[in-house]
């Protein structure tokens, strides 16, 4: 009784050894080649590009895809999301509240930047918000009232 | 295995040297396959022809996922198990595959020159097809039984059970024979 080893290993070694006629190569060569060409000419005959995949395939549009999104994602955040710097700017020139309008920075700012006129607008603007006030109110009772 | 994916690559571009290529390299062993899974040489070289035929007219699309010995040896086997049951329908029965791989005066004997060849087709001849083609393709084309599985439609435990039976089988013959 041979183990099953053996009996793999002798149909292993038996493996038969056979070549191909010159006649079997022509007719399968000759005839696989012209299968080919009978593919590639339906391929091509079939093949209309359509504009989507053109635009799919061509480089240039891609790139130009690519840039616009960069593009649109950068205005996107310039707007949306200002910079710290900006954020702060925007603070200091829009005051909240009478009170922040009122502070001695506020004012400060304000002069520095437009003089006298400015402080007197941005004063107006408080007293609008606050409502009517007693006209022989001084300047240094408003500030009193305002800093605490 | 990378030749072959560069030789799968240029074919897929309308490489003509390329398809020459990968038939030259592979038609002894599948024509090798088909006899000996069919035991008759005429229908096995059509075997190989429409094989090769109908691969070349994947030109662009084939796809290569395992290798390309393994497929080549896949198609045969099957284009060959339909070749069987063609002609078991149309002849007497499964005893013809039979006689035709016993008959010592076959056309296969010319093709086969290695006597201890000739001894192994003889012995394959007796197994049923579904154990010689599994035994075949294990052993001789090294596929291995997941592959085969695949390749057949049929569960790995059918495989390991076809290709048991069909060595048990081709042990009791040889012993039969050594003990005459």
């Amino acid at each position: 009784m041979r183990p099953k080893e053996n009996i793999e290993e002798f149909v292993k070694v038996r493996k038969p050894y056979v070549t191909t006629s010159r006649e079997m190569d022509k007719r399968t060569l000759d005839n696989s080649f012209a299968a080919m060409e009978q593919t590639i000419r339906a391929k091509s005959a079939d093949h209309k590009p359509s504009a989507p995949r053109i635009i799919i395939l061509s480089r240039m549009i891609k790139l130009a895809a690519v840039a616009l999104i960069i593009v649109a994602i950068s205005f996107f955040i310039a707007h949306q999301g200002p910079s710290e710097q900006g954020r702060t700017t925007r603070v200091l020139e829009v005051a909240e509240s009478p009170f922040e309008i009122m502070t001695m920075k506020s004012l400060t700012i304000a002069y520095r930047r437009g003089g006298i006129e400015a402080i007197e607008n941005q004063c107006e603007k408080a007293l609008k918000i606050l409502g009517p006030q007693p006209a022989s109110i001084s300047m240094a009772d408003l500030f009193n009232g305002s800093n605490g | 295995m990378v030749e072959d994916k560069i030789l799968v690559w240029k074919f897929n571009r309308g490489s003509k040297d390329a398809l020459r290529r990968i038939y030259e390299k592979y038609k002894d062993d599948l024509l090798g396959l088909a006899i000996t899974l069919l035991r008759d040489r005429s229908l096995a070289e059509d075997v190989v022809h429409d094989v090769f035929v109908s691969f070349a007219g994947t030109v662009g699309t084939f796809h290569l996922s395992g290798t390309l010995k393994g497929y080549l040896s896949t198609c045969v086997a099957n284009c060959a198990r339909d070749r069987n049951r063609l002609r078991l329908g149309r002849d007497a029965g499964p005893d013809v595959v039979e006689a035709a791989g016993l008959n010592s005066d076959g056309p296969i004997e010319h093709a086969i020159g290695h006597e201890e060849s000739d001894e192994l087709q003889d012995l394959l001849a007796r197994l049923p097809y579904e154990q010689r083609e599994v035994i075949v393709l294990h052993l001789h084309h090294e596929m291995r039984f997941r592959e085969i599985a695949k390749a057949l439609g049929i569960s790995i435990n059918t495989v390991q059970s076809r290709y048991r039976y069909g060595l048990d089988k081709l042990r009791s013959i040889l012993n039969s024979v050594v003990t005459k």
